[in-house]
């Protein structure tokens, strides 16, 4: 049996969409007044990786202390093909010291990288739509166990890329199962692939899938504006 | 394995590199080794206390490797510095030292400074790598991989969606019949990516520090078309199995996968010795 009923007030899916709704909403925001500094930097001319950087940092930056929530990397990724310089760039600060990550195939032999398929990436540029992305490990920027929430950027209906940021999945656990436990001992938070994100039961893994007739079977409650359900057994 | 660089065991992460061999924390910006951004294991941060030595050894590895081109330009010296963490004299007695060998050419005036030397070819140093080690140090370095990899791909079969799986797939079938180079970029990146769908950071990071130093035997063995297709085949038969949430038939895979490349390393090796 599978219910999508609307979610009621402090029930585990409007605190799941309530804490990641901060994020999406906080990258709306700056995204708008970012967009503008980007569309005036583009009628000067083709921008490049300095110029971007540039812009972007304020934004990211400010990202880190804006939310009460343990953002670890934040920033925006260019589409592919957009820029003077580089095919591909990504304007990102990340960790305890809000470092700007330097890829050095971007920073030395200009080496493209397609992340075109990732889902951060992919699924926002499709959708035109905010996008909570993961848990899967983040083998580009962070190294660990990531949740990115992306928002796509377009300017005059053209995409030019996703103001991002990121948070690791041991937070997210810690902020979030004590929310969820008073409400249930096999309460998961599940994304678009039957991939849980994490579970008050000890039974269910993060990184694990719940499918098919499994999942069929359970009861499931859409978490509103993000494609994440919570599923309960 | 310790073959590919020089005989003094280094650290065995890249990243910041302390003293007396010891590996500090990671650091927030740190970056394991796929081929495509190896080079952001080479400008990692060296430490307060670097010496051009070291500075030394990374770049010099990078060549040996193929991370960095033959022909390549270098970053300006102060530019290495801050990347390095050191002072720009280091950088220097490093540079010195990379010319005296003929790995690094200095040219002056304009668009001046420090260049890959052109003759730099890494198949010709992964050949005396292969040369320099023995039968036993490629054998453990196999297993070492092979027991990570195939650890990862059992997992992605249970754990990976099919619609993940193709992703992968359809690059690398993109990429077969390409450059040389650029095949072994794709297929390194898509080793990594079907790791990642282990959904463990932990053997993740150890998938592409493993992928990272064998990367440059697989090429030597990928220089032959007939084995490249067999890549391509093995990766077509290893993804299938994923996407079938076969985990066992998959790790069986990875492990004849494996099997074949330190059997015609192991071969290879000896053809060469008896020359």
């Amino acid at each position: 049996m599978t219910m999508h009923a609307p979610p009621a007030t402090g029930s585990p899916s409007t605190i799941v969409a309530d804490y990641f709704g901060q994020a999406i909403d906080e990258l709306e925001s700056w995204k708008a007044k970012f967009s503008d500094d980007l569309a005036a930097a583009r009628a000067r001319g083709p921008v490049t990786t300095d110029t971007l950087d540039a812009l972007v940092a304020p934004y990211a930056l400010s990202t880190f202390d804006a939310l009460d929530l343990p953002v670890y990397g934040s920033g925006f990724i260019a589409s592919l093909n957009s820029l003077a310089d580089a095919s591909s760039h990504l304007a990102w600060w990340q960790g305890a010291d809000r470092a700007q990550l330097v890829l050095a195939a971007q920073s030395v032999n200009k080496e493209a990288i397609d992340y075109s398929e990732l889902e951060w990436y992919r699924v926002p540029h499709e959708t035109g739509e905010a996008h909570v992305a993961g848990p899967y490990v983040d083998y580009l920027c962070s190294d660990e166990y990531t949740i990115t929430i992306a928002s796509p950027i377009f300017l005059d209906r053209e995409f030019v890329g996703v103001a991002g940021l990121d948070l690791l999945i041991d937070q997210v656990e810690r902020d979030l199962t004590p929310r969820l436990a008073p409400h249930g001992s096999d309460i998961s938070i599940v994304n678009g692939v039957g991939r849980v994100l994490l579970s008050t039961s000890p039974h269910r893994e993060t990184g694990d899938s719940i499918r098919g007739a499994e999942l069929a079977s359970l009861t499931r409650t859409a978490c509103p504006g993000m494609a994440l359900e919570v599923v309960s057994g | 394995m310790g073959t590919i660089t020089e005989p003094e065991r280094r650290s065995a992460l890249p990243g910041p590199i302390g003293q007396n061999g010891v590996v500090p924390p990671r650091s927030t910006a740190h970056r394991q080794g796929r081929p495509a951004r190896l080079l952001s294991a080479v400008f990692q941060p060296i430490g307060d206390e670097g010496r051009a030595s070291l500075v030394e050894r990374r770049i010099a590895d990078a060549i040996r490797g193929g991370v960095l081109h033959a022909g390549e330009k270098l970053p300006s010296e102060q530019e290495l510095a801050q990347t390095f963490g050191v002072a720009p004299a280091t950088v220097r007695e490093a540079l010195l030292s990379l010319r005296s060998r003929g790995l690094l050419v200095t040219r002056r005036g304009r668009g001046g400074g420090s260049f890959v030397a052109d003759s730099a070819d890494p198949m010709a140093f992964t050949t005396e790598a292969l040369l320099a080690t023995t039968r036993v140090s490629l054998r453990d370095a196999a297993t070492h991989y092979l027991a990570i990899t195939r650890a990862c791909v059992e997992l992605a079969a249970r754990r990976a969606d099919p619609s993940e799986v193709e992703l992968i797939r359809a690059r690398v079938h993109r990429a077969h019949g390409g450059d040389l180079r650029m095949w072994r970029r794709i297929v390194d990146d898509a080793v990594i990516e079907l790791a990642a769908l282990s959904q463990s950071a932990r053997l993740t990071r150890e998938q592409m520090r493993l992928q990272a130093e064998l990367s440059p035997f697989f090429a030597l063995i990928d220089q032959d078309e007939a084995e490249q297709r067999r890549r391509l085949e093995a990766m077509d038969s290893i993804l299938n199995a994923v996407a079938e949430a076969d985990a066992s038939r998959a790790g069986n895979l990875v492990a004849d996968a494996v099997a074949h490349d330190v059997t015609w390393l192991i071969d290879h090796r000896a053809e060469l010795e008896a020359q």
